[in-house]
C-alpha cells in the first residue's frame, strides 16, 4: 500500500505549469458540477475564471488546493501529484498557497492581529514578538487598514474583512494566491480596492494569481487570461480581447449580461404581477 | 420500495463509517495533543468554556436529583419502618446512576449544543476550510481540543453533581422528614463502596468522549443555512442523550462483570 502511495506521489505532470487540472469531473450526488475540465495555470500570471453562479467556479477553485477531491482526474502542484495524497501531506503544499474566500472566513472569536498571526503560529515557532508586531503590521499596510490591529471581525465593514482575510492569506509569503469571488457584496468604489489591491500583490510579490468572478469589469481590469465555464466545462480561454470577440453565443451573453431566451420564456410563462394571487384584504386586518 | 430501503442502507452505512473514521482521528489527534505543548492554551481555554462554566447548571441538577429521590423513595421506606435506610437508596442512586447520567445529559444540552452550533456556524461560514487552507488539520485545532477537554473534565463534574445529590438528598431527609442524621450517615457508609463512587466517575471519560466526538462530527457535517446549523444542534443533542443511555447500559453490564469477578476478593488482598 505504501509502495503504491509513494509510486503515485512520483506521478508528474507533463506540462510546465505551476498548477494543473487534468480531465478533473466532480460530481454532487447525480449533479456532474466538473465535467473532465483539463487546466494548466501558468506561473507569475493572472488567470481570472468567470462562468455564471453555480457553474462550478469554486469547485474548481478549490481542486487546485485540494480542499475538494476529484472523483476523477489528477491535480499536480509544481509537477507533483497532490490529488492523491493524505490530508498531512497536502497542509504542507497548502501553506504555498493563499485563499482568499468569498465571506472572508475570519475567525469571528480572533483578532485582526490574531487571524494574521494565525497561519504563522501554526507553521513556526514565535519568539521575537517584536517582530511579529511588525510583521503583522506589514501585512496590514499592504492592504491599507494598519492601526486595525486589536478590532475583531464583527466590527469591520465588508470590505475591511476581504482586504484583512487578504492579509491573512498572504501571511505565509505564498507562491499562488486563489481569490474566490473577492469583489462580491462590495460597492463598485470598494471593489475597485480590492482589484487594485490584487493588481498591487501580483506587482509586488510577483505571485501566481488565480480568480473567480461573475464581476466582469473586475475580470477586464485584472486579468492575464480569462477563462469561461458554463455547465462544468471550460467553454472560453483566452486573454481579455479575445473574450470580448469570441464568437460562442454563452460567452457573449454573459459578458454582456444579457438574459438569455430561456429565462424569458420562464417570466412570460409565470404571468404579470396583476395576475398574481396576493392575500385576501381581510387577513392583513 | 426495495431500492428506498437499498439507498436508505447504504446512506446509514456511509454516516456510520465517516462518524467512525472521524471518531478514530480525533482520538489519535487527541493522543498526540497531549505530547504537544502548544495546544495546552487551546485545552485550556476550552475546560474553562466547558468546564469550569458548567459547574453551576451541574450541581443544581444533582442537589435536585438527591431531593427528589429523597421525597419519592420516603413513603415507600416508611411504610416498611426502613426510613432510616433511606441515604442508602439516595446516596447509590446518585452515585452510580443518577448523578453521572443526569449530568451527562445536562452537559450534552450545554455543551453539545454549543459545539454543535460554533463549529457548524465555521463550517458553513468556510472558516474550517481556511483552517485546512492555511496548511492546518482542523481537527487538531477545533476538535483535538474540546475532546479532550470534555474526557478530563466530565468526571470532575459528575463528581459535583454526586456531591450536590448527597447534600440535597441529606437535607430533606433530615430536615424535612426528620430522619436521624447519625443513622442515616451509617446506613449509608454501609451500603456505598468505593466501587460504585468509581464506577459512576468512570462512566465520565465514556459519557465526555461520546459528547464532544458526536457534537463535532454534527458540526463539521451540518448543511448551510440557519436551518442546517439548527438541525445539526438538535441532532447532536438526540444522538448524545441516545449514546450516553446506551453507554451507561454497557458499562453497567461490564462494570457488574468485573465487581463481581474481581471485588469480593477485596478481602483477601
Amino acid at each position: 500500500m505504501k509502495q503504491s502511495n509513494d509510486k503515485n506521489d512520483m506521478q508528474t505532470s507533463d506540462g510546465n505549469g505551476l498548477i494543473t487540472l487534468k480531465n478533473i469531473t466532480k460530481r454532487f450526488g447525480s449533479n456532474v458540477v466538473l465535467d473532465n475540465v483539463s487546466l494548466t495555470i501558468e506561473k507569475g500570471k493572472t488567470t481570472v475564471v468567470i462562468g455564471p453562479s453555480g457553474c462550478g467556479k469554486t469547485v474548481l477553485i478549490k481542486h487546485l488546493i485540494v480542499l475538494l477531491r476529484p472523483n476523477s482526474g489528477e491535480v499536480y502542484f509544481k509537477g507533483r501529484r497532490i490529488d492523491n495524497l493524505s490530508e498531512n501531506e497536502l497542509n504542507k503544499i497548502r501553506t504555498h498557497y493563499g485563499f482568499l474566500f468569498q465571506g472572508g472566513a475570519l475567525f469571528d472569536s480572533l483578532s485582526v492581529t490574531e487571524n494574521i498571526l494565525f497561519p504563522m503560529r501554526q507553521h513556526s515557532e514565535i519568539t521575537d514578538f517584536r517582530q511579529v508586531e511588525e510583521l503583522v503590521k506589514t501585512k496590514l499596510a499592504m492592504v491599507g487598514l494598519d492601526g486595525f490591529q486589536n478590532y475583531y471581525p464583527a466590527n469591520l465593514s465588508g470590505g475591511q474583512r476581504k482586504r484583512v482575510a487578504l492579509a491573512r492569506a498572504i501571511a505565509l509569503n505564498p507562491e499562488v494566491i486563489l481569490y474566490d469571488e473577492p469583489t462580491t457584496g462590495l460597492d463598485p468604489i470598494r471593489a475597485d480596492v480590492i482589484n487594485e489591491l490584487i493588481l498591487k500583490l501580483q506587482r509586488e510579490l510577483d505571485e501566481t494569481t488565480v480568480v473567480v468572478t461573475h464581476d466582469m469589469t473586475s475580470a477586464y481590469k485584472i486579468a492575464d487570461r480569462i477563462i469561461m465555464l458554463h455547465d462544468g466545462k471550460i467553454v472560453a480561454d483566452g486573454d481579455a480581447d479575445n473574450i470580448r470577440n469570441h464568437p460562442h453565443p454563452v460567452v457573449q451573453q454573459f459578458i454582456n449580461g444579457q438574459v438569455g431566451e430561456d429565462d424569458l420564456a420562464v417570466l412570460r410563462m409565470s404571468g404579470t404581477v396583476s395576475q398574481a394571487q396576493f392575500l385576501p384584504r381581510d387577513f392583513e386586518q | 420500495m426495495i431500492g428506498t430501503v437499498g439507498a436508505k442502507t447504504i446512506l446509514g452505512i456511509n454516516n456510520i463509517g465517516r462518524f467512525a473514521r472521524f471518531v478514530w482521528q480525533s482520538m489519535v489527534v487527541s493522543l498526540r495533543s497531549c505530547a504537544n505543548t502548544h495546544t495546552y492554551p487551546l485545552i485550556w481555554t476550552q475546560m474553562n468554556i466547558i468546564g469550569v462554566r458548567s459547574v453551576p447548571v451541574v450541581m443544581v441538577t444533582g442537589a435536585f436529583v438527591g431531593m427528589t429521590l429523597a421525597v419519592q423513595a420516603y413513603d415507600q421506606l416508611a411504610g416498611m419502618g426502613l426510613e432510616e435506610h433511606l441515604g442508602v437508596l439516595i446516596n447509590i442512586s446518585v452515585v452510580k446512576e443518577l448523578g453521572p447520567v443526569l449530568a451527562a445529559v445536562m452537559l450534552a444540552g450545554r455543551i453539545g449544543g454549543a459545539l454543535t452550533a460554533e463549529l457548524g456556524t465555521m463550517n458553513v461560514t468556510e472558516q474550517i476550510d481556511a483552517i485546512r487552507s492555511m496548511g492546518t488539520n482542523p481537527i487538531r485545532y477545533l476538535v483535538a481540543p474540546r475532546v479532550l477537554a470534555c474526557l478530563l473534565l466530565t468526571p470532575f463534574l459528575i463528581i459535583y453533581a454526586d456531591l450536590m445529590g448527597i447534600v440535597g438528598g441529606y437535607l430533606v431527609s433530615v430536615v424535612q422528614f426528620g430522619i436521624n442524621s447519625r443513622a442515616y450517615w451509617s446506613f449509608s457508609a454501609n451500603g456505598v463502596e468505593l466501587w460504585d463512587v468509581a464506577i459512576g466517575v468512570i462512566k465520565g471519560f465514556f459519557f465526555g468522549v461520546a459528547i464532544a466526538a458526536i457534537s463535532c462530527y454534527k458540526g463539521f457535517t451540518c448543511k448551510e443555512g440557519a436551518h442546517g446549523v439548527g438541525q445539526a444542534c438538535t441532532e447532536a443533542f438526540v444522538a448524545s442523550f441516545i449514546s450516553i443511555l446506551a453507554l451507561d447500559f454497557a458499562l453497567a453490564v461490564i462494570s457488574k462483570s468485573i465487581y463481581n469477578t474481581f471485588w469480593s476478593l477485596k478481602s483477601l488482598v
